[in-house]
């Protein structure tokens, strides 16, 4: 079986709170059709704080010195697993590809690193390519350990639909209001879906949850209250921000507000590494959830 | 405060920084599009930690109201959802706007105690320094950007999250995780700024 070989750039996160996004994707990428290989010495995208202090330019030029190295690397289409990174990366690409002006500035300033880009990469979401190029059947056709009976709240976010749902190529993956595609993967494990449609494209604050929390408590309330609602097991997520946000706050929120929510927060991958038959720790990287999804953990073969 | 270069209205209704914002200001070339339906603002999840809200905003950068709109804490509060901008009918970039007008005001001394201003300082710290976000370096300089005793009552408040990301692997507790290439990053990025601050000069 030849697999599809994609440059991998798997951000900031993948080194720290979203370590469990990066290890179980790369777990499943053994059971799919794809393969990744990472940026050689990637850097931050600068998420969604970075432009306050260090100006539009330079925010500009940390993903083109991402995209250069890439396209060093080759004309593979770039794939990341990060809302802010794909959100950045994205931006910047079309910029040096359609505007020239911009292609111009940010390379002058990669000139000075020794580096060029001209816009001649793709840049997209790995749900997009598991939607469009892997295929919601070839992940049916790796489950061995059905997810029978666990309810999963498909909890989206913002930047990974947001503003750049459809991007080619594969066309329209989703739309902006009700992605189907968390839904999808979680019926290709034999998991439920449940009914959703509030929060799923909701915010949970980004990155004012982490510098001003008492400014969005009530927004993650209102994601974690339809999921309980629901009666879901488990949240699912494609996002590193949210995952952490949605799971770290929950004590706060039940002190701010009287609640008692203990909803476990995973990634979609983590799902799919359990259905797949793989290892809970090594694969799935159970034990790094905070809160713990213990009925999850239960189907571990 | 820096010697500004956005110009100050001298009356009412003046439409020198309108035009400045237009021109300047990432987005805002289709600023004047606007016209005023308000679907940015009700669109808004964070709308309640909003003074203005991005409707009144822009109306009152076409007002002039220079201070007003560079103080406000609409710019500050945007979780950066992208609702506004996938809905907005003029197809007016409002997240990338309210970006844009932050780094102007943080850079003109509009907002030295705004917590977003502090975040992103420490945040760009160790992106400079590191090529890459240390959750750790960045949430700590934050806190003690506050001070001394403020910093570690904030450090305190957030020790048991800290220790249970720890305890989950997501925390390390050895050194920066850092890019090799961090120098010529460093250098990449002091030319984006010395474009930048020409591009200023020269307007």
């Amino acid at each position: 079986m030849s697999k599809i070989k994609f440059t991998y750039y798997p951000g900031c996160s993948s080194q720290g709170a979203g370590i469990h996004l990066d290890r179980s994707l790369h777990a499943i990428s053994g059971k799919l059709d794809f393969e990744f290989e990472t940026i050689k010495d990637w850097n931050c995208c600068g998420a969604s704080v970075g432009h306050v202090k260090g100006g539009q330019l330079p925010s500009m030029a940390l993903s083109g010195r991402n995209l250069a190295l890439a396209r060093q690397q080759g004309t593979a289409d770039v794939v990341t697993p990060c809302a802010a990174c794909y959100l950045n990366t994205h931006f910047v690409n079309e910029r040096i590809k359609n505007d020239e002006k911009a292609r111009g500035r940010v390379n002058e300033a990669l000139d000075a690193g020794g580096l060029s880009y001209q816009g001649d990469l793709k840049v997209r979401h790995v749900c997009e390519v598991l939607v469009n190029d892997v295929g919601i059947d070839a992940i049916k056709d790796q489950v061995t350990n059905p997810l029978s009976g666990l309810k999963v709240a498909g909890y989206v976010g913002c930047q990974t639909v947001r503003p750049f749902a459809q991007t080619a190529p594969g066309g329209e993956f989703t739309t902006y209001d009700q992605p189907k595609f968390l839904d999808q993967f979680a019926e290709a494990c034999g998991a439920e879906p449940v009914p959703y449609d509030k929060a799923r494209t909701a915010c949970c604050g980004g990155s004012v949850s982490i510098y001003s929390p008492e400014k969005t408590l009530h927004l993650m309330r209102l994601i974690l209250q339809e999921a309980k609602d629901a009666k879901a097991d488990v949240i699912s997520t494609p996002c590193p921000l949210c995952q952490q946000n949605v799971e770290m706050y929950q004590d706060a929120i039940n002190k701010e507000f009287g609640d008692s929510f203990n909803i476990p927060v995973v990634f979609y991958s983590q799902l799919m590494a359990v259905a797949f038959g793989m290892d809970g720790k090594k694969d799935a990287a159970l034990d790094c959830n905070m809160i713990k999804p213990d009925k999850l953990i239960e189907k571990v073969k | 405060m820096t010697q500004s270069l956005i110009p100050t209205p001298a009356r009412k209704y003046d439409l020198n920084f309108a035009r400045w914002v237009y021109r300047n200001v990432e987005g805002g070339d289709r600023l004047s599009l606007c016209m005023q339906c308000g679907m940015c603002s009700g669109s808004c999840p964070i709308g309640a930690e909003m003074d203005n809200g991005p409707r009144k905003l822009f109306m009152m950068i076409r007002a002039g109201m220079k201070e007003e709109v560079l103080s406000s804490s609409t710019i500050w509060n945007c979780t950066q959802c992208y609702n506004c901008v996938v809905r907005c009918p003029r197809k007016v970039p409002v997240t990338y706007i309210l970006q844009g007008l932050a780094t102007v005001a943080a850079r003109e001394g509009y907002a030295p105690a705004k917590a977003t201003a502090k975040f992103s300082k420490a945040f760009w710290r160790s992106v400079r320094y590191f090529g890459r976000t240390d959750e750790r370096m960045v949430t700590v300089l934050y806190y003690f950007s506050y001070g001394i005793k403020e910093g570690i009552k904030r450090a305190l408040a957030n020790l048991p999250i800290a220790q249970r990301m720890v305890k989950a692997g997501r925390m390390g507790i050895g050194l920066p995780h850092r890019a090799k290439g961090a120098g010529d990053l460093r250098a990449i990025l002091a030319k984006a700024d010395e474009i930048e601050a020409r591009e200023r000069a020269g307007q």
